[in-house]
């Protein structure tokens, strides 16, 4: 099931060594790409040599992220500039143009360490760390570190052997290698996790608690004082069910023959069950010289009779859920049959557990609607009663609740079929593990529920700014943005979007194209320090004119916010698409008079500009009564037209009848004037 | 609510008192016959067109008495003045009837009457028509005017 990444540290890549300009990180740290360090490499990281601009004697390298994987981005900020005991110091990091991938990285650059690495691959052998240097050499830097990152609430997660440095010549100063470039635990061999993060996909093991580094540390001080892998006859399969059927400290330890001391720190570092498990005040309490007594491995309770299953008997179960969860559909049949409830209250003897699979393979049984989705759910249930500690497990693939987000990153960047994670928070398997998990030691579950619950939201709901692309930004902090608008910029916060709009605009040959897809609106909802659902419910409006005014409000408000003031190429992007947003004024004369003040906004590059133009809701009702006005004027005009074209024959009949009155009137006016000229003339 | 019947007794006495008043009219032009025969001996002959015009005419519109009666009356003036003027007996009445000239030109004038009465309701016409049209063109050019503004949405019922 644990498919491991680790063996890609075993197998440097063939190294090429490729001319070219160096990257500059932070106009500080020169990354020399034609120096490649494939021994300070990690699994899913070049390292190359740096250069500190201002301080040439000081010896650093870079490791360089791949874009589609989420860096642990809050690790690196919680990091940066830390130096300790046990630690190797994070100078910088930051996104850089990186001339060998023709485009823009995440560099994190390290103090490089003077010595080697503790263990070059996980099947070799090293020199035995003797008994009595090992507290002094290996467990108190290691602990310091630890100590360090708790006190900063962060966990590194990739504690092993081959992630252990010399940080001097001598041999004398361990520290812990990177943990930020990958997500967390995915380079780590299932040897190294707990058992319940071991059944985890790598991609899905989440950051999980410091439990789980001092579990990891418990580990690696068994390979430094055997001097090698105990188990590396072993794939991660077997290593899995043999810590499953006889615990971690049985299966690495075995018979070895261990100094006293030690058996008391492995036998609390490895106790399988976490609140068991020493954390780190025992741990200094053991390195004052308190002893405490050791712990008895605690072993799940075995079967009278074991329970067959795909060729193989099967006698707790915990082994039994691993088996059913890696054949999801022949497991089906002996549940939907009874065979487990009847192992459960035969051969367990646990009768709460049996009669609570029987109500639940009841209930899909008498379930409407789709049988398959009811059974897949049922066993998703079940699963959880046989072993609540164990990850969210859903056809075949495991992920802790933590790890869903880098999960879900990882399957997206590698183009990998992401439908089980859909399936599995459509049908709300999450809230099932929350209702029975028995991993009540993580304090965030209730926040990490509710994240699950809006994660369905956000997958029922279909726009851009929803969806897959939303989930992926709000689980992944460190998570750069992945839209092909942004080409080769590397933006993993909000206020790197707009410039890299910028950039991307000059390189833009499509004007219909608008400055958004569905992978920049999930990655701004998610960033944003606001909400802005609303917003993006209009970015979805079905009218052009409307989803462009929101998407430019939404990057005026970030220009305003987040700056920078002038970004002439986005804005000269934004202007060529205003034209339905100018096409919505009726005015032609406020038409030409946005078209003639637009390019000065453009030149001027104002966002906030050409927004407060375009959106003048004073201007808009001004318009739109003014329309209506010239509506009504031409309504009228037409009626009126209309009107006097119909009148023709009352027309013809008036002016008949004037035309008589007038002929009328002429007649007694010519009678009254020659009445009045005879008058004249006779009398004067 | 049953309907009121129309007002027939208040339209009686208005007709009777209309007929009253023209028999009282009548009354007095014949009375005053007798004082005024040579004026009457002109001016029945000469105002024939007028009488003519006005039972000739038939519907709503009766005006062509009045533009054939003005001008007729216009072209018997002069010779009703000299009459009055002069010797106002029946022999010179009689006289002047004789003269050809008299009933010419009342008659002429008469017929002048009857042109411009024929001639005044197509020119009226043609007048309506014309101001009628700058009207239409007037309100079409305060539409293109609204479309130039507004675009073609204008049209549309608002």
């Amino acid at each position: 099931m644990a498919e491991s990444d680790s063996d890609a540290e075993e197998n440097p890549q063939e190294v090429s060594q490729p001319a070219g300009p160096p990257g500059v990180l932070r106009e500080r740290y020169f990354v020399r790409s034609n120096q490649p360090l494939p021994d300070l490499s990690m699994p899913n990281a070049e390292a190359f040599a740096a250069e500190d601009k201002r301080d040439a004697n000081r010896s650093l390298y870079a490791l360089i992220c791949r874009p589609e994987l989420p860096a642990r981005v809050n690790v690196m900020r919680a990091m940066r500039g830390v130096s300790g005991l046990g630690l190797q110091q994070l100078v910088e990091w930051g996104a850089m143009s990186w001339p060998p991938a023709g485009r823009q990285c995440l560099a994190v650059v390290y103090e490089k360490p003077a010595g080697k690495r503790v263990m070059a691959n996980l099947k070799g052998e090293i020199r035995r760390v003797d008994e009595y240097e090992i507290g002094r050499k290996v467990i108190d830097p290691l602990v310091n570190g630890i100590k360090e990152m708790i006190g900063r609430g962060i966990t590194h997660r990739a504690i092993r052997p081959t992630n252990l440095y010399y940080m001097d010549s001598a041999g004398e100063r361990l520290a812990f290698g990177d943990c930020v470039t990958s997500p967390p635990a995915l380079d780590q061999a299932a040897v190294f996790e707990t058992v319940e993060s071991g059944m985890a996909n790598p991609i899905g093991r989440g950051s999980g608690t410091y439990a789980d580094d001092l579990y990891s540390l418990g580990v690696t001080l068994v390979f430094l004082l055997l001097g090698r892998n105990p188990v590396a006859q072993y794939d991660d399969d077997a290593i899995l069910g043999l810590k499953i059927k006889h615990g971690s400290y049985a299966t690495l330890v075995g018979d070895e023959r261990l100094p006293l001391p030690m058996i008391e720190v492995l036998r609390g570092l490895l106790c399988d069950d976490p609140t068991q498990r020493w954390d780190l005040e025992a741990l200094l309490m053991w390195q004052q010289g308190r002893r405490l007594s050791p712990l008895q491995p605690r072993v799940e309770k075995r079967a009278a009779r074991g329970f067959p299953f795909q060729g193989r008997e099967y006698f707790n179960c915990r082994e039994l859920a691993a088996a059913y969860s890696r054949h999801w559909d022949l497991a089906l049949p002996p549940v939907l049959e009874g065979k487990l409830e009847l192992w459960l209250r035969r051969a367990i003897e646990d009768k709460e557990r049996a009669q609570a699979v029987a109500d639940v393979v009841r209930g899909a049984l008498n379930a409407t609607g789709d049988k398959k989705i009811a059974s897949d759910v049922m066993l998703a249930k079940i699963l959880i009663m046989l072993d609540p500690t164990a990850p969210i497990r859903y056809k075949g693939f495991n992920v802790m609740p933590d790890g869903f987000g880098s999960a879900l990153a990882v399957l997206l960047g590698r183009r990998g079929d992401t439908r089980l994670l859909v399936e599995m928070v459509m049908r709300e398997v999450p809230s099932l593990w929350f209702e029975g998990s028995a991993d009540k030691r993580r304090p965030d579950t209730s926040q990490t529920e509710g994240n699950f619950r809006e994660l369905r939201n956000f997958l029922t709901t279909m726009g851009m700014g929803f969806g897959m692309e939303r989930c992926l930004y709000e689980l992944n902090d460190g998570m750069p943005c992945q839209s092909q608008l942004l080409g080769e910029e590397y933006v993993v916060e909000l206020k790197e979007l707009l410039p890299a709009l910028n950039t991307a605009a000059l390189k833009q040959s499509n004007t219909k194209q608008v400055p958004v897809d569905r992978h920049i609106a999930a990655f701004m909802a998610a960033r944003a320090r606001s909400d802005i659902n609303r917003n993006l419910v209009s970015i979805n409006d079905p009218d052009p004119g409307k989803a462009l005014m929101a998407l430019i409000n939404l990057l005026a408000v970030f220009q305003y916010r987040l700056g920078p003031e002038s970004l002439p190429g986005l804005a000269a992007w934004i202007g060529a698409l205003c034209q339905p947003v100018v096409a919505g004024y009726h005015s032609r004369e406020k038409r030409k008079e946005l078209e003639k003040e637009i390019p000065k906004l453009v030149r001027k590059g104002s966002i906030v500009e050409i927004y407060n133009l375009i959106d003048d809701a004073g201007a808009r009702e001004h318009d739109h009564q003014g329309f209506g006005w010239a509506q009504a004027q031409y309504q009228a005009a037409e009626d009126e037209i209309k009107r006097i074209q119909l009148d023709g024959d009352d027309r013809a009949k008036e002016a008949e009848r004037v035309g008589k009155q007038a002929a009328a009137v002429t007649g007694i006016l010519i009678g009254m004037i020659t009445v009045t000229i005879t008058v004249i003339l006779t009398v004067w | 609510m049953a309907k009121k019947p129309p007002p027939r007794v208040a339209a009686q006495p208005q007709k009777k008192q209309g007929g009253v008043n023209k028999i009282v009219v009548l009354m007095i032009v014949a009375a005053l016959v007798p004082f005024s025969l040579p004026t009457a001996i002109i001016v029945a002959p000469c105002l024939f067109p007028t009488l003519g015009a006005y039972f000739s005419e038939r519907g709503n519109n009766r005006y062509a008495w009045l533009c054939v009666g003005g001008l007729n009356f216009s072209g018997v003036v002069p010779t009703l003045f000299g009459l009055w003027f002069g010797v106002h007996t029946m022999d010179e009445a009689l006289r002047l009837l004789s003269d050809a000239t008299v009933l010419f030109w009342s008659y002429a004038t008469a017929a002048i009457g009857w042109g411009i009465y024929k001639a005044m309701p197509p020119l009226v016409a043609n007048w309506m028509s014309f101001s009628t049209e700058r009207r239409v063109a007037g309100l079409k050019a305060a539409q293109r005017k609204l479309v130039d503004d507004w675009g073609d949405d204008v049209r549309k019922k608002g």
